[in-house]
C-alpha cells in the first residue's frame, strides 16, 4: 500500500466524490490484487465449489443425452401447456445476460466509473448465461438432428425458415448479443493478457496468455486504438441491450393470447432481464470478493449503487405489471381480464404470489441506506430476486394453462427431468464462471487504474491539495 | 482542469435591467392570451376544432413543463454534476408547471363534451364503454385532472423554491433535501405522465389501450425538453447571459440525450405498433387504421421521417451535436416531429366519426400552439429576468462549468 494516508474523507459528501477504490492504493497494488487468483493454486472453496459445479454439468448431459433419446415427452409439458420450462428457463438465462453489457456499454456512456470495478466480472457473467440460454432452444425443439432449420440456410428441401416468426428473430438477436458482447469482453482483455503474459513465470503461461494479447505493447497508437473500438463496441452494443430482451417479448407478444399480447412487453422484459442481471451480479460479485480479497476494489459503494439499479429497474417492473392489471380492466375484454385474475387467484396463485413478492417488494428494501450497504441483506435479497424472475417466467408461461377452450384446461407439473436440467444449467453456468475467475483477471486492471486518484494528469502538481487531487481525478477519471 | 473553472465569470447569470429577458415576459404574455382568443375566434361555431387544436397545442407544452421536472428529478437522484449548470434553464420550464396545470381546467370544464363525447354520453348499447365508465366519467377525469394538477404544482414548486433559496444561503442540506424528495418524485411523475396521457389522449377513443401508451408519451416528452433546453441556452447567450458557463460540453450532452430520447420513443412507438399489426386484433388494429388512412398516411410517414430516419442519420455524429448551428437545426427537427406526434395522435380521434375523415390543418391549430406557448414562455420568461439563470451556490457547479467530455 502507498503511504499517503487516505484524506477522501475530508470532502464534502455533496461538492466531491466518494473514491471509487479504497485504501489508496498503488498501481501495482491493483495489478497484484486482481492476478493474485489467476497465480495461486491453492483456493479450497474455489475447489469445492468447481467439483460441485462440474457434477451438475454432468446432470446437464445426462439430461439432454435422455431426452434426445426418448424425446420431449420425458418433460411435464402437455396439450394446453406446449412450452414448459425450456422456454422458461431460456428468458431466465438471457435475462441474466443483461447487466454485463449494460454496465460495461450503457454506463460507460453515462460516464459511470463505478462500473471499472465490477464490469469484466458482469460481462463474463452475461457470456456464460447466454451460453446457457442458448442450450435451451437448441434442445427443446424434439427433432434435434433438424435444429439448423432455425437459420437462414436453404435446407434439402429447397424452403427457408419463417422470416416472420418472432422465434426466428431470437435466433438472429441472441447470436448477435452473444458475437458483440463476447467481442466487447475479449477486447477489453487485450490489456489485461499482456500484463498476465508479462508476469507469467513458465514459459506454458507466456505462450498461452501472450497469443491472446495479440501482441500488445501498451504504446500510445495502441491505447488510441483501443479506446475507440471501446467506445464504437459501446454504441454498438447499447441498442443491443434493448434489443434482444425485446425480440424474447416479442416471443409471447405478438401471439393473440391474453396475457401475452400487451404492447408495454419489451421495455418491461428489459427492464426486468437488467434486474435480474444485477441481482446475479450481486450473487456472485459478494462471495468472489471476499474469496479473491477485492473487498477494496468491490466495495460497499458499488454493491450500493447496483442496489439502486435493482430498486429502480424493480420499481420499473412493479410499473409493468400494475399497467398490464389496470389495461386488462380498462380494456372491458372478458378473456384479458379472466387470465390476470387467473393469475392472481387461479391454479398458479401460489406462483403469481412468490413473483410479485420477490420482484415488487423485495427491492422496496432499497429504500434503506442502511439496507443497501449491509452485504448480508444485499445478497439474501439478491438471491430473492433471482427466484422471483425464474417465477415471472413462469407465470407467463402458465398463461396456456387455461386456454380459450375450457375443456382442454389442464395444469402443467414438472417432471424429474424438468428439473435436473434446470438445475444443470447452473452446472454449467457455475463451471464456465469459476473457470474465469481462476484463469482470467475478473477485474478490468487497465480500467480500474485510470480511476485510481494517480492517474489524474495534475495529481502530481505541488501547488494543489492532496483533497482537490482527489477530487480532481475523480471529476476527469 | 480546476484551474480554469475559478476563473469562469458568472455576473452574467442575472439578467441585466436593460435586457430583452426583461421585455419578454409580456410580449409573450399578450402573444399567448391572443393566440389563445384568435383561435377561439377562427372556429367559430366549430367548438370541436377548437378544443381539438387546444388540446394538441397541451399537450406538446406540457412535455416541456414535465420534461424540466423530469430532468431536474433525474439530475438531483442520480447526483448528477455535469447539468447543474443547465438545471436552472430546467427548473424555469418546470415552474411553468402551476399554469399548465391552470390550463387543464378549460379542457375539464368546457371541453368534456366536444373531446370525450363518446365516454361522457356512453350509448347503451356500447358495451365496451360502459363496462369502464367506473373510470371514465367526467367527476373522476376532473378528480385526476386537479390531482396531476396539485402533485405537478408541489413538486415543482418545491424544488424551484429549495434551489432559489440556495442560491441565497448556499446550504448544502438543501441539496440533500431535493436529492432525498428526487427518488419519490420520480415515482410521483411516472404514475401521473401515465394517467395523464391516459386519459387526455387514449381516452380520445375509449376503445383502444395499449399498456405502452405512457411510455410513448415520456419518450417524447425527454426528448423533447432535451431539444428546448439546448436551443435555450443558445438564446441566453444570445442575448449575454451565461456567456461562458454553458459550454459546448454541456450542448454535447444534451444533443445525445436528444438523441438517445428520440431513439427510445422510435423503439417504444414501433413495438407498439408492430406487436398491434401482427396480432391483427381487430378492437387494437382500428385505431392504426384511422391513422393510416385519408391522409393520415402522409402524416404517419413525415413523423416516421422526422421522429428516427432524419435525427437518427443527422445527429448521430459527434460533430453536428458540438455545432450549435447544426445542433439547432436537429432540436428544431425533433421538436416539429414531437408536435406532429401529437397532432397524429390526437387529431385523428376528432374526424373519425365525421363524414369528412380526411387529414386537414386549421388555422386554429397554429394559434393554440402560439397562445399557449406564449402562455409558457412568459412564465418562463418572467424567471429568467427575476432570478440568475444558473444555480449559483450549488456544490456541484463548478464541477459542471469544468466538465469535458471525452
Amino acid at each position: 500500500m502507498a503511504t499517503v494516508p487516505p484524506t477522501f474523507d475530508a470532502l464534502d459528501p455533496l461538492a466531491g466524490r466518494a473514491p471509487l477504490i479504497l485504501d489508496n492504493p498503488s498501481f501495482k497494488d491493483i495489478t497484484d490484487a486482481v492476478i493474485a487468483p489467476t497465480e495461486r493454486g491453492d483456493y479450497r472453496a474455489w475447489w469445492m465449489g468447481f467439483l460441485v459445479a462440474v457434477f451438475f454439468l454432468g446432470v446437464l448431459l445426462v439430461s439432454i443425452a435422455w431426452l434426445f433419446w426418448e424425446g420431449t415427452g420425458v418433460w411435464g409439458i402437455n396439450n394446453p401447456v406446449g412450452w414448459g420450462w425450456a422456454i422458461v428457463n431460456f428468458v431466465f438465462w438471457v435475462g441474466i445476460g443483461h447487466a454485463g453489457t449494460l454496465i460495461s456499454a450503457v454506463l460507460f456512456l453515462f460516464r459511470q466509473k463505478w462500473r471499472t470495478s465490477i464490469n469484466r466480472f458482469a460481462e463474463a457473467m452475461t457470456i456464460f448465461a447466454v451460453i446457457c440460454a442458448l442450450v435451451f432452444p437448441g434442445i427443446h425443439v424434439g427433432r434435434v438432428w433438424a435444429v439448423y432449420w432455425m437459420f437462414p440456410v436453404p435446407n434439402q428441401m429447397g424452403t427457408w425458415p419463417n422470416f416472420m416468426s418472432p422465434l426466428l428473430w431470437d435466433v438472429f438477436a441472441v447470436s448477435t448479443y452473444f458475437t458483440v458482447s463476447l467481442l466487447f469482453w475479449y477486447v477489453g482483455l487485450i490489456p489485461d493478457f499482456a500484463t498476465l503474459r508479462d508476469r507469467a513465470k513458465t514459459k506454458a503461461r507466456r505462450l498461452a496468455y501472450g497469443i491472446f494479447a495479440l501482441g500488445w505493447r501498451g504504446s500510445m497508437r495502441h491505447w488510441l486504438n483501443y479506446e475507440k473500438a471501446y467506445l464504437l463496441l459501446a454504441a454498438i452494443a447499447t441498442p443491443l441491450v434493448l434489443s434482444v430482451h425485446s425480440v424474447v417479448s416479442f416471443d409471447f407478444a405478438v401471439a393473440t393470447l391474453p396475457g401475452w399480447h400487451t404492447t408495454i412487453f419489451p421495455p418491461y422484459f428489459v427492464a426486468g432481464a437488467i434486474f435480474s442481471g444485477f441481482a446475479m451480479v450481486l450473487t456472485l460479485a459478494i462471495p468472489a470478493r471476499k474469496i479473491f480479497k477485492l473487498e477494496h476494489i468491490i466495495h460497499e459503494k458499488h454493491l450500493e449503487n447496483m442496489a439502486k439499479v435493482i430498486l429502480l429497474t424493480g420499481s420499473l417492473v412493479g410499473y409493468a405489471y400494475a399497467m398490464e392489471f389496470f389495461v386488462a380492466w380498462y380494456s372491458g375484454n372478458p378473456y384479458e381480464q379472466f387470465t390476470f385474475v387467473n393469475r392472481a387467484f387461479g391454479d398458479y396463485a401460489w406462483a403469481y404470489w412468490i413473483m410479485v413478492s420477490c420482484n415488487v417488494i423485495t427491492p422496496q428494501f432499497f429504500w434503506f441506506k442502511k439496507l443497501r450497504r449491509n452485504v448480508s441483506v444485499l445478497f439474501i435479497l439478491s438471491i430473492f430476486v433471482n427466484i422471483g424472475m425464474w417465477f415471472e417466467r413462469f407465470v407467463i408461461t402458465m398463461s396456456l394453462h387455461a386456454d380459450f377452450l375450457p375443456s382442454s384446461w389442464d395444469y402443467f407439473k414438472p417432471t424429474f427431468w424438468d428439473i435436473s436440467t434446470l438445475l444443470g444449467s447452473f452446472g454449467l453456468f457455475f463451471t464456465f464462471f469459476l473457470l474465469f475467475v481462476r484463469w482470467i483477471p475478473m477485474v478490468a486492471i487497465a480500467e480500474v487504474k485510470a480511476v485510481l486518484p494517480q492517474a489524474s494528469p495534475h495529481y502530481d502538481d505541488s501547488h494543489t491539495t492532496t483533497s482537490d487531487k482527489a477530487q480532481e481525478a475523480v471529476a476527469h477519471g | 482542469m480546476s484551474a480554469h473553472a475559478n476563473a469562469v465569470d458568472l455576473s452574467d447569470a442575472q439578467a441585466p435591467a436593460n435586457s430583452i429577458w426583461k421585455k419578454l415576459p409580456l410580449i409573450f404574455a399578450v402573444i399567448g392570451v391572443a393566440g389563445v382568443a384568435l383561435a377561439f375566434v377562427t372556429v367559430g361555431t366549430d367548438t370541436k376544432q377548437f378544443w381539438y387544436s387546444y388540446l394538441t397545442a397541451y399537450m406538446f407544452w406540457l412535455s416541456v413543463g414535465l420534461g424540466g421536472l423530469f430532468f431536474v428529478l433525474i439530475h438531483h437522484a442520480t447526483r448528477a454534476g455535469w447539468s447543474t449548470v443547465v438545471r436552472r434553464v430546467a427548473e424555469n420550464y418546470m415552474i411553468t408547471l402551476p399554469l399548465l396545470g391552470l390550463l387543464a381546467l378549460p379542457i375539464v370544464f368546457g371541453g368534456m363534451d366536444d373531446l370525450y363525447h363518446v365516454w361522457v354520453h356512453p350509448a347503451a348499447t356500447d358495451l365496451f364503454v360502459q363496462a369502464k365508465t367506473g373510470f371514465l366519467n367526467t367527476d373522476f377525469f376532473t378528480v385526476r385532472v386537479i390531482a396531476y394538477a396539485v402533485i405537478w404544482t408541489a413538486l415543482g414548486l418545491y424544488l424551484y423554491l429549495a434551489s432559489r433559496k440556495q442560491d441565497v444561503t448556499g446550504d448544502p442540506k438543501l441539496a440533500h433535501g431535493m436529492r432525498r424528495v428526487a427518488p419519490f418524485g420520480l415515482i410521483l411523475f411516472a404514475l401521473t405522465i401515465t394517467f395523464a396521457a391516459v386519459d387526455f389522449m387514449m381516452s380520445l377513443d375509449p376503445h383502444w389501450y395499449s399498456t405502452i401508451f405512457g411510455v410513448v408519451y415520456f419518450g417524447g416528452t425527454f426528448m423533447a425538453i432535451a431539444s428546448v433546453l439546448a436551443l435555450t441556452g443558445m438564446a441566453l447567450q444570445r442575448t449575454g447571459l451565461l456567456k461562458n458557463a454553458i459550454t459546448t460540453e454541456h450542448y454535447h450532452d444534451l444533443g445525445k440525450l436528444a438523441f438517445a430520447f428520440m431513439v427510445f420513443w422510435a423503439y417504444v412507438a414501433f413495438s407498439q405498433f408492430m406487436l398491434i399489426w401482427y396480432a391483427n386484433i381487430p378492437e387494437e388494429t382500428i385505431w392504426f387504421a384511422y391513422r393510416a388512412t385519408n391522409g393520415w398516411e402522409i402524416v404517419a410517414g413525415v413523423l416516421t421521417l422526422l421522429h428516427f430516419v432524419v435525427p437518427f442519420f443527422f445527429m448521430m455524429s459527434r460533430h453536428i451535436k458540438r455545432r450549435n448551428l447544426t445542433l439547432a437545426i436537429g432540436a428544431v427537427i425533433l421538436l416539429v416531429a414531437h408536435y406532429i406526434d401529437m397532432f397524429w395522435i390526437i387529431q385523428p380521434a376528432m374526424r373519425q366519426h365525421d363524414a369528412d375523415p380526411h387529414f386537414s390543418m386549421h388555422i386554429a391549430d397554429l394559434l393554440t400552439f402560439i397562445g399557449i406557448g406564449g402562455l409558457v414562455l412568459a412564465v418562463f420568461s418572467w424567471r429568467v429576468s427575476a432570478a440568475p439563470v444558473a444555480p449559483m451556490k450549488d456544490p456541484r457547479l463548478m464541477e459542471s462549468l469544468d466538465f469535458e467530455n471525452f
